[in-house]
Parts: C-alpha cells; sequence; structure tokens
C-alpha cells in the first residue's frame, strides 16, 4: 500500500515538468484510484457492524415485549455511519480518491494527501502522533503563545513601518515576517528599517528563542517520558509476530543459563520479568523481554499463550512467585507444559498443586550427581558432557514414524552400528501409560510412536532423524 | 570402590549440603559433616546425622585434626555461599595436598575459582539445571530415559571396568566383541590409554584396541555387568 501512495506521489511530481505516459496516467487514475475507493468501502463496511445493531435491537425489542422498530436500527447504523466518515482518518481517505476528477485543478493538492495516508501503514509514525498528542495541553498553550506574539509583534511593525518600509505593504506582510523571526528563521526578505521597530526586534528574537527552545523541550520530554512505552510496544509486536516459543518468567542466573543455551539452539524465546535492572541486563544482550510481572493476569493476556507458547519456564528468584505465576498461568491455559525451579523441599507439593508438570531444584541435581561421582566418575562425566553438548555427543529421541523404515522392524535388523548410534532404549506408550524398555533386547519390534533414545554424535544423529523422516515421506508419495 | 567402607566430608549442611548428605546416608558411607553455622548442624543431628562438628571458619587447626581422624576418601565443599565454598577448598588443601575435593558452584565464575583452588572436580549445578530444563522442553523422553537409568532403576548401573591383563579383552578391537549379544550391555566409551587419558564415545567410530589398563564405560543391569566382570576374571591366564 504504502508504494502505490509513493508512487501515485511520485507521479504528480513527474506530471508538473514532463507530460505523462499514457499508461502512468492510467495507472495513476484508475487503478490506484480503484484500490482506494475500495479500501475506503472496506473500512466502511467493516466500521459499522450491522448486523451486531440489529441483533442487539432485536434482543432488546423481545426483552421489552415491543414491536421490532426498523427505522431506529436504520438510524442507528446511518449514525455510526457517519460517524466514520467524519472521523480524521475517513477524510484523509475521501480526499485521497479525490485527486482522480482530473478536471478540477485544484483538486490535484489533494494528491498529496495520499502521502498522509501513509500514516495508516506506518506504526512509528503513529507512534510519534501519540506522542504529540500526549503533550496536547503544552502544545495547545505554546500555540496560542506563538499566535500572541506574532499578532503583537506583527500588528506594532505594521504600526512602526507601514508607510516608511516598502516592503511591508499589509498586516499580512507583518505578520509573515513576525512569524519569520521568532521562529529564528530569519529570510531577511522584510527587514525593519527604523530604530525603535529594530529594538523592539531585538525583543522579539529573544522571545522567540525562548518559545524554540520551549518547544524543543516539550518534544524531548514527551519522547524520554513515553521511550519505555515505545521499546515495549515494539517488544509486543515482535512478539505478536512469534509463533511457537517458550517464556521465561523471571531472569535469575538460571533463566540467563537457559536463555543463552535456547539463543545457542536457535530457539525463541520471550522473557518477562519486572526488576529494573535486571530487565537493563536482558536488553543488553538484546533478548526479547518485556518489562513485567508474570503473576499478573493481564500481562499474560497480552501475551496470548493459547497455541503459541511450547513452554513456559517459571524460573523466579524465589517459590512464592513461582507459584503465583504457575497458577497465573494455569488460570489462562490448561495445557501448556510448566516448569519450575524450587528452592524450598517444602514447596515441591505447593508447585505441583499449582499445576507445574517438571520442578527442576539444583539442590536435587547437586545431590543426584554427587551421589553417584564417587562410585561412576567417568559415566556422570559423559552424561553431562552429552547433556551440555560439550563433545559434541548428544543424546536424542526420533520417533518411530508411521511407514518409515523403522516401523515394525526388529532392533536388531537396524544395525545402528553403521549410523555410529547407539540405542539405549524405548519409549512405548501404550494402555498401561508410558514406559521405557532400556536397552530392549534385539526381538524387540518397534511400533509407530514409539520414541528411540539414542546416543551419537549430533551429525550422526540428525542424519539418522532424516532418514528416518525421509523414508516415512517416500512411502505416503509411492502410495499416491 | 563400592565395596569398602569409605568415610566421605562433607562441609556445609545447607541447602546442598542437606540434599547430599540425603542421598549418601542409605549407602555404606561414614559420614562426616562439618559446618560453620550452629543451626545447620542441629538441623542435621535432627536428620539423624551424628558425626558432626561445628567449626570457627579461621581455624585451620580444628579441621586439620578432623582430617587426621579418618581416612576421608573424599571431600564435599557443599557451602551455599560460593565465597565461603572456595575459602574452604584452598583451606583443606593448604592442610592437605591429596584431598580428593568435589566443590559445588553456581556460576562459571566460581569454577574457575575453585579450580584455581585445587578443586578436582566442580559440579557447576546451574549449568546442570540449565541443561535439565532445556531437555525438558526439547526433548522429555531422552531427560526420562537418563533419569530412569542413572537415577531412578536400581536394577541398572553404570560402570566402569577396567580391563585386566590377560582376560579374554586383552588385545581385542571393541568391534570384535558384540557387548549386546553376548553380555546384554551397552557400551558407552572407552579410556584407551594408547590415545590418552580422554574418555571417547565409541559412536566417534574409532574401532579401539582394548589393552590392559584400558577403561571401558558399559551401561546395563547390575547382573549383566556382574557376569561380565566375573567372566573377564576367569578368563585371566
Amino acid at each position: 500500500m504504502i508504494v502505490i501512495i509513493l508512487s501515485s506521489v511520485a507521479i504528480i511530481i513527474e506530471e508538473t515538468e514532463h507530460p505523462l505516459y499514457y499508461w502512468l496516467n492510467f495507472y495513476d487514475i484508475y487503478i490506484v484510484t480503484t484500490i482506494f475507493i475500495i479500501e475506503y468501502l472496506l473500512r466502511l463496511w467493516v466500521y459499522v457492524d450491522r448486523r451486531k445493531i440489529v441483533i442487539e435491537e432485536f434482543e432488546n425489542s423481545v426483552f421489552l415485549e415491543s414491536r421490532f422498530n426498523t427505522k431506529r436500527v436504520l438510524l442507528k447504523i446511518w449514525r455510526k455511519t457517519l460517524q466514520y466518515i467524519f472521523s480524521p482518518f475517513a477524510i484523509i481517505d475521501l480526499l485521497a480518491i479525490l485527486p482522480a476528477y482530473r478536471e478540477l485543478r485544484i483538486l490535484r493538492i489533494f494528491v498529496l494527501f495520499r502521502a498522509f495516508k501513509i500514516f495508516r501503514y506506518s506504526k512509528n509514525l503513529v507512534e510519534f502522533l501519540d506522542v504529540l498528542t500526549s503533550k496536547r495541553t503544552e502544545l495547545t498553550m505554546l500555540f496560542f503563545l506563538v499566535l500572541f506574539i506574532v499578532f503583537i509583534s506583527g500588528a506594532s511593525l505594521y504600526v512602526f513601518e507601514a508607510k516608511t518600509n516598502p516592503n511591508v505593504h499589509s498586516l499580512l506582510d507583518a505578520f509573515y515576517w513576525s512569524f519569520v523571526t521568532i521562529s529564528t528563521v530569519g529570510y531577511g526578505d522584510i527587514t525593519p528599517t527604523s530604530n525603535e521597530a529594530r529594538i523592539f526586534t531585538v525583543i522579539i528574537i529573544l522571545a522567540g528563542l525562548g518559545l524554540i527552545s520551549f518547544f524543543t523541550s516539550i518534544i524531548v520530554s514527551s519522547f524520554t517520558e513515553k521511550i519505555d512505552e515505545i521499546k515495549e510496544s515494539k517488544v509486543l509486536s515482535k512478539v505478536e509476530q512469534l509463533n511457537d516459543f517458550y517464556l521465561i518468567c523471571g531472569y535469575s542466573h538460571l533463566a540467563e543459563l537457559v536463555a543463552q543455551k535456547l539463543k545457542s539452539e536457535k530457539r525463541e524465546f520471550v522473557i518477562i520479568e519486572q526488576d529494573p535492572k535486571k530487565y537493563e541486563s536482558i536488553q543488553k544482550r538484546s533478548y526479547l523481554a518485556i518489562k513485567e510481572d508474570a503473576s499478573k493476569r493481564e500481562v499474560l493476556e497480552r501475551i496470548n499463550l493459547k497455541n503459541r507458547v511450547k513452554a513456559v519456564m517459571c524460573l523466579a528468584q524465589d517459590d512464592i512467585h513461582n507459584i503465583f505465576i504457575a497458577l497465573n498461568i494455569r488460570s489462562l491455559s490448561k495445557s501448556i507444559p510448566i516448569i519450575s525451579r524450587t528452592f524450598n523441599k517444602n514447596s515441591y507439593k505447593k508447585l505441583k498443586l499449582a499445576g507445574v508438570d517438571y520442578i527442576v531444584s539444583p539442590y536435587e541435581t547437586a545431590g543426584l550427581i554427587a551421589s553417584k561421582i564417587l562410585s561412576q566418575p567417568i559415566a556422570i562425566e559423559a552424561v553431562i558432557n552429552i547433556l551440555s553438548k560439550k563433545k559434541n555427543a548428544v543424546c536424542d529421541e526420533t520417533e518411530v514414524l508411521k511407514n518409515s523404515f523403522l516401523e515394525n522392524i526388529r532392533i536388531k535388523d537396524i544395525d545402528l552400528d553403521k549410523y555410529k548410534l547407539i540405542l539405549l532404549g524405548v519409549r512405548r506408550i501404550d494402555e498401561n501409560g508410558k514406559k521405557f524398555h532400556f536397552n530392549p533386547s534385539g526381538n524387540f519390534i518397534l511400533k509407530s510412536g514409539d520414541l528411540l533414545i539414542i546416543m551419537g554424535y549430533s551429525i550422526s544423529v540428525s542424519h539418522f532423524k532424516s532418514l528416518v523422516i525421509e523414508s516415512s515421506l517416500t512411502h505416503a508419495r509411492k502410495k499416491r | 570402590m563400592q565395596e569398602k567402607k569409605d568415610s566421605i566430608l562433607l562441609i556445609g549442611y545447607g541447602r546442598y549440603g542437606e540434599k547430599i548428605a540425603k542421598f549418601f546416608s542409605g549407602k555404606e558411607f561414614g559420614l562426616y559433616i562439618i559446618d560453620i553455622d550452629e543451626n545447620h548442624i542441629q538441623r542435621a543431628r535432627q536428620n539423624g546425622f551424628d558425626k558432626l562438628f561445628t567449626i570457627d571458619i579461621n581455624d585451620d587447626e580444628v579441621l586439620a585434626s578432623i582430617l587426621m581422624q579418618e581416612n576421608f576418601s573424599t571431600v564435599f565443599c557443599a557451602m551455599d555461599d560460593e565465597e565461603t565454598n572456595v575459602y574452604f577448598t584452598i583451606t583443606l588443601k593448604s592442610i592437605w595436598d591429596n584431598l580428593k575435593i568435589v566443590a559445588i558452584c553456581e556460576s562459571k565464575e566460581s569454577e574457575r575459582k575453585l579450580k584455581l583452588a585445587g578443586a578436582n572436580k566442580v559440579i557447576d549445578t546451574m549449568e546442570g539445571s540449565a541443561n535439565k530444563i532445556f531437555h525438558l522442553i526439547e526433548k522429555p523422553a531422552v531427560i526420562e530415559a537418563i533419569e530412569e537409568i542413572l537415577f531412578l532403576d536400581d536394577e541398572i548401573d553404570t560402570r566402569e571396568v577396567e580391563i585386566e591383563k590377560g582376560s579374554f579383552l586383552d588385545g581385542k578391537y571393541i568391534k570384535d566383541i558384540n557387548f549386546k549379544e553376548e553380555f546384554n550391555l551397552i557400551l558407552i566409551g572407552i579410556i584407551d590409554k594408547e590415545t590418552g587419558n580422554d574418555f571417547v564415545f565409541v559412536t566417534r567410530g574409532i574401532n579401539h584396541k582394548m589393552d590392559a589398563g584400558d577403561i571401558l564405560v558399559l551401561i546395563g543391569y547390575k547382573d549383566d555387568i556382574y557376569r561380565f566382570i566375573k567372566d573377564m576374571k576367569e578368563s585371566r591366564r
């Protein structure tokens, strides 16, 4: 849309100097205008929800047991339509359509109104306008002050010099001069000649300097006030574009490590943290972050968790807050997996009650590792390496896809050695629930839906996974 | 390793210490606990531990006398406060250089300091937890499997087996032996003394030659591991 608008403005600029090609003229008059008309009508149509008004009115009449008043409904719709037609944006839209009527030359100036239509499509410009409107009182004050000074000084110049200065023909000239002077532009096409007027001019220039700095300070201060909001809305609009991301609530040291991991694996994630200091350190790392309290309902509602968030991690610095966040998420969605950190052993049960699916405790982890590190140091080291991907060896899960070469096959026939992989076990879900079959015998027959837990170098693992997917797809294609 | 009764010294009975102590309480270890906070020691007493000492952090002599009492195979430094933990590590090393110290830390920063202070092994709990969280959200089945194998199923064990001289493994290549078919074991990796002291995963694809002194890391049911070790010992010429 922005391209259409810019092209239209470019055409009119071109037209002032050169005659137009026929097709350009055709494009400008018919195509652009048609698109604008369609847009205008569609917006008008969408703005007034006729059906809703009719239904509402009908229900009211049923409720009050009065007759359905068609006239009133039509009037209501008409009023609503008018309301749209006279809204500023609608007027701009309409003015942008008008220049199609080329015979009225004066209307051509309205082509430039097409440029104003860009406002509709550019969020940055809208934000700028928002900032200005937030300072409406100050700006109006300034406007009247300017008006006042221009009036006084213009009138004074006229009185002083109307007779003696050949450049001052009318009161309009005097006002024009006064505005050029106080804005510190000073073209110099009209200059005061008498001593009285010059002294007076010095005063006006001083006043002008004051006004300019006043104006600048209003704009600057309103931007500094709004900058956080603008940044936040930027983040929110980025978050809106995301699909399938993780949500990290609370930016603790643990959260930082998780974020690093997610980043290195190129996963999308959003952090919610209310502490300004921590928020700053998140921004330094240029992660997507919202400066809010994750235990507030409206915050999560704005993000629109459903079907977009893959999992939520509650990693705040204390259990109470984590429980609050978990409850908050559960109140919005029953199905999103929640992982929470815990500090106190007493909180375990409470977190479970709050709806947390997995609970991670660094203390517990430490205990588990410590208990094994004496008897099996190398094995523990190996597992830590696998989990942290330090030595390029990974442990991964591969689903036995339907119709892939893995389905209905005995484990010993796969020959995982060939793929440089180790099979640790198979997880199968049957009527008895999930079960992990450790190191199943060679005669174990795989079914679709089983998860193979395999270990190997990341390159072998991803190669094997792609083979499985490919074989499943090839089969599907053959069938067709 | 596990058979003989070892004494372990645990420094700190805070959040970390309590968990670690819990995991050792069921096993046949002599567990000694030291803390600088009397309250922590009180709680340890309530939880059923008896070899407890409250010490002053600057009193090296008391610490030295405790170390003299018993021949500790390992010392765990698990103070909640990272700085105190580093301090204890360096104190212990200054008293007895040969002590094997396993220390807990929460950040890369203190991991480095602990290593400099002389800790033989450093457990970064935050890194561990972060990895766990990452796997939980991306590959939950993997975490379940690993927990099942390492911690939950008592029948499954991981074991490091040193190849004995003259046994049937000595001089063979790892691909010559089908660990799964013959012993129902999974061979994860090997420390091949010929190539260095590093642990190498078998999935690297190298056909290592096993010699006496090399260490195999195996996963399997305890009985199978036991049978394997027995077979190896019996095959010694």
